[in-house]
């Protein structure tokens, strides 16, 4: 399920081609701002034709994504990418930190709550780093596209 | 952004009823585990946490009841969960804790006769 080394999920303007198309959002690492991240995944799942179902399910699925940054310290902003592809959605969330701080995030996607959570909920999730920062991402397709 | 998320608490002889409505996450999780340990200090025999009114909840606000359920289990008390939402209720099943807690339909079956 795991997966980390996806060139596609590493950069998603590498499927932003002819149909695909991206929705970013950069916040500052605060719990009371997640809820943002949760209403911009459910935005983008609407507009992908994605069932009502699918949307909570991305919807979860991306706040995991983001409190794993929040709430132990962290000062920084959050930059979650959505790139809308044929038949699903790609997510990243990479934690860009204040001079200073330090760019380690828990690795949600290996073990615990959140890890159960994201494997029950999307098709792949995993993550990655480099240069001080950590990115987590997942894939969600539409189950009317596995079909 | 408060407005997504109340707690109110019945307390009588013997149950403390916690209702929890809107949107349980790592925003409102500490506030929710804050007035569950409140709760359960008060030494009822019983403590129902009522999520009927809960619209989301995420790993964070799961945590936050299983530590008052191990936090129950040490004063010698006993907990309810209230959940009849089949989308809560499928958290629990994936993250595998519909074992660890007692769930119920409703807070009357909750507290009894």
């Amino acid at each position: 399920m795991t997966t980390s080394d996806r060139p596609d999920a590493r950069d998603g303007a590498s499927r932003s081609g002819a149909s695909g198309d991206v929705v970013e959002l950069s916040i500052p690492v605060r719990a009371d701002l997640v809820v943002l991240a949760r209403l911009t995944a459910a935005t983008v799942a609407s507009r992908s034709s994605f069932d009502v179902e699918e949307i909570e399910d991305l919807r979860l699925a991306v706040d995991e994504l983001c409190v794993s940054l929040v709430g132990e310290g962290s000062e920084g902003r959050l930059a979650l990418r959505f790139v809308r592809g044929d038949e699903d959605i790609e997510v990243s969330c990479t934690y860009h930190p204040d001079s200073g701080q330090d760019g380690a995030a828990t690795d949600v996607t290996s073990d615990g709550l959140s890890a159960r959570i994201l494997d029950a909920l999307v098709d792949e999730h995993g993550m990655d780093g480099g240069d001080g920062r950590q990115r987590i991402w997942l894939r969600k397709r539409r189950a009317r596209s596995q079909t | 952004m408060d407005e997504l998320f109340e707690i109110s608490e019945d307390v009588s002889d013997r149950a403390c009823v916690v209702t929890v409505a809107g949107e349980v996450d790592v925003a409102s999780a500490p506030t929710l585990r804050s007035r569950l340990e409140a709760a359960i200090d008060r030494g009822t025999p019983l403590v129902v946490v009522d999520l009927l009114s809960v619209t989301f909840i995420d790993s964070t606000g799961l945590g936050v009841l299983i530590g008052a359920s191990k936090r129950v289990d040490n004063s010698g008390g006993t907990m309810h969960l209230v959940v009849t939402e089949p989308r809560i209720l499928k958290l629990f099943e994936i993250t595998g804790l519909m074992d660890l807690f007692s769930i119920v339909p409703s807070v009357e079956q909750a507290v009894g006769p």
